[in-house]
């Protein structure tokens, strides 16, 4: 039998993606320096995460300008909320054993 | 087989965490309620001795039947006393809460910050506006009423960018300002009972609650 542990989501086996899941997923649209905040991350390991999390089409980047400066807001995309809320399930699973 | 190292519980817990303090401005301190209760409570008594020198043992039923100039006569007065308690009172909230965001490590202007601001003032501001009108066109008795309702209304809306708490500090004002719309006459007390011992009550109940160690 498969272990349950293969049920698990590969795209959210780090806890930066996880985070900027969370994050995403209890609010709408959320900038670059508000996940940054949020997670207590660098810029690098934060760029690097959301871009393959936005490989996997699980989350919608838009960039807008205000002003002159560039703001970039993230979406979790429906793919990607579908794909959390199977992840959480999974992990619950996997502690009732 | 090697397992990946997957501990489903701490995931869940942090998941949990993460969710709750990227969307709750939860360094809101209890002490903000009390100091602004007790605030609340120096300028009822102030109002209230103003109101009795002014008019002697009626006071502030007096005020309820005043004439339009009289009423024009002590505004400023009673505006002067309600910006002075505003501005204690928020100088006292932004003084623990700004405390406790800083050991917590929530910046307290944030984006959370800014909009649990915004969903306060705007129904507050309109407020207030509105009272100041009903003020100077006679309804003086729907004052503190509307004064109640329009702070409740506005706690209401922006609790869900904050603690549980604020919603039912809201109610609370709700229903008392939907109270002294009946019994005007005690106005000033529901006044002080709202704005004084409603933000002490809730403020004990929230420091209570999360911050005492």
């Amino acid at each position: 039998m498969k272990h349950l542990i293969h049920t698990l989501n590969k795209a959210f086996d780090h806890r930066v993606r996880l985070g900027v899941m969370a994050v995403l997923m209890a609010n709408d649209g959320v900038s670059f320096t508000d996940l940054k905040e949020a997670l207590d991350l660098t810029d690098g390991n934060l760029a690097s995460h959301v871009a393959a999390l936005e490989k996997a089409g699980y989350v919608e980047v838009s960039k807008q300008f205000v002003g002159k400066k560039p703001n970039t807001t993230y979406t979790a995309s429906k793919d990607g909320k579908q794909a959390f809320q199977d992840h959480l399930a999974a992990l619950e699973k996997l502690l009732r054993g | 087989m090697t397992k990946p190292a997957v501990d489903p519980l701490a995931q869940l817990t942090e998941i949990r965490a993460i969710m709750e303090r990227s969307s709750r401005f939860i360094s809101l301190s209890g002490l903000s309620g009390v100091g602004a209760g007790v605030v609340a409570l120096v300028g009822s008594g102030v109002g209230h001795l103003y109101l009795k020198r002014e008019y002697g043992t009626q006071g502030f039923l007096r005020l309820l039947e005043s004439t339009e100039s009289e009423r024009t006569l002590v505004l400023p007065y009673l505006l002067l006393l309600a910006c002075g308690m505003i501005t204690a009172a928020l100088a006292v909230a932004a003084f623990f809460t700004f405390r406790r965001a800083r050991k917590a490590g929530q910046p307290l202007w944030s984006t959370l910050g800014r909009r649990l601001a915004l969903s306060l003032m705007i129904p507050l501001v309109a407020g207030g506006l509105f009272c100041i009108a009903l003020f100077l066109r006679g309804a003086v008795s729907l004052v503190v009423p509307g004064l109640l309702l329009f702070y409740g209304l506005a706690l209401l809306n922006a609790s869900k960018y904050t603690l549980d708490e604020i919603r039912w500090l809201g109610l609370t004002q709700i229903a008392l300002g939907l109270l002294t719309i009946l019994l005007p006459g005690a106005g000033l007390l529901f006044f002080a009972l709202g704005f004084g011992l409603g933000h002490i009550g809730y403020g004990l109940l929230m420091y209570n609650r999360y911050e005492r160690s």
